[in-house]
């Protein structure tokens, strides 16, 4: 059963950081897969919704949310993150006015993002089966399940504050 | 690779950070009057408004103008803080870069000063 630096040491996962303010402290910890971290590369290379609906561009809000979650400010429950659907183990989302992240947490305070999308696009053809699917799928690949998953739904079982 | 920096540069940081702050703060504000018995409808009322303008700027859909941020933080009876403050550096806190390294030149490397003697 991998440890989450054994996981990080083969690849499977990359820590993810963002500029933080003089007095923030890192509370929080985000971890995203390869194919994660390319769909970020695509973003900040300026990729764009086909009708961008927030009033700040994708990386603003990707930079706002990545920062809110990890300097540990307060994150409102189903307008910022929630549960795909209730169950055991269950696969997470993280938002912004344009874009969906999907993921699980590891533990408390710790997420694993592995698809990301626009909303739109999300809606339109209704993939959270097929990235909930594909998520568990991942984790049993990695042998995690077991280890680092969250089993509980509640905000309060994957966020401290 | 271990590490992958989501680095944008430093005026969309602010831009980001500060709207989101925003609207974060009136949703936490309405989360706690909504313990009060307070709807978005009832905003709306008070606002003589629409309930689906009020979601849309709150959700990020839409803009707050200076003008609606001051209409809600009325109807939610709350005062509004503004201050603009030089960053203060103080020993032990991150120390953010002014710019981003994002579309500029390679950094220059500047050699230890030369000896005198």
């Amino acid at each position: 059963m991998p440890t989450i630096a054994e996981l990080v040491e083969r690849g499977a996962i990359l820590k993810i950081e963002v500029e933080l303010a003089p007095r923030d402290q890192p509370l929080r910890l985000l971890y995203g897969t390869p194919q994660f971290v390319e769909w970020l590369r695509e973003i900040l290379g300026g990729a764009q919704p086909s009708g961008l609906l927030g009033s700040t561009s994708p990386v603003e809000q990707i930079d706002d949310l990545f920062h809110s979650f990890l300097s540990g400010a307060p994150l409102i429950f189903t307008r910022q993150f929630r549960v795909v659907r209730a169950e055991d183990n269950a696969v997470w989302e993280l938002k912004t006015p344009d874009i969906r992240i999907f993921g699980w947490f590891m533990a408390k305070d710790c997420f694993v993002a592995v698809f990301g999308n626009w909303a739109d696009t999300i809606k339109d053809h209704d993939l959270y089966r097929g990235y909930r699917i594909a998520i568990r799928r991942l984790r049993r690949e990695l042998g995690v399940d077991a280890t680092l998953c969250v089993r509980g739904v509640s905000p309060d079982d994957v966020i401290s504050v | 690779m271990t590490l992958f920096r989501f680095d944008i540069d430093a005026r969309s940081r602010t831009a980001g950070r500060f709207i989101g702050r925003v609207r974060r703060e009136l949703l936490k504000a309405i989360t706690e009057e909504k313990g009060g018995g307070l709807t978005q409808q009832e905003l709306a009322r008070r606002l003589e408004g629409h309930r689906s303008n009020i979601n849309r700027q709150l959700s990020g859909e839409a803009d707050i103008t200076l003008r609606s941020l001051a209409d809600l933080a009325w109807a939610l009876d709350r005062e509004i803080t503004f201050e603009l403050r030089r960053p203060d550096n103080t020993e032990g806190q991150n120390v953010a870069p002014v710019t981003s390294t994002i579309g500029h030149k390679p950094a220059r490397i500047i050699g230890p000063k030369a000896s005198s003697e």
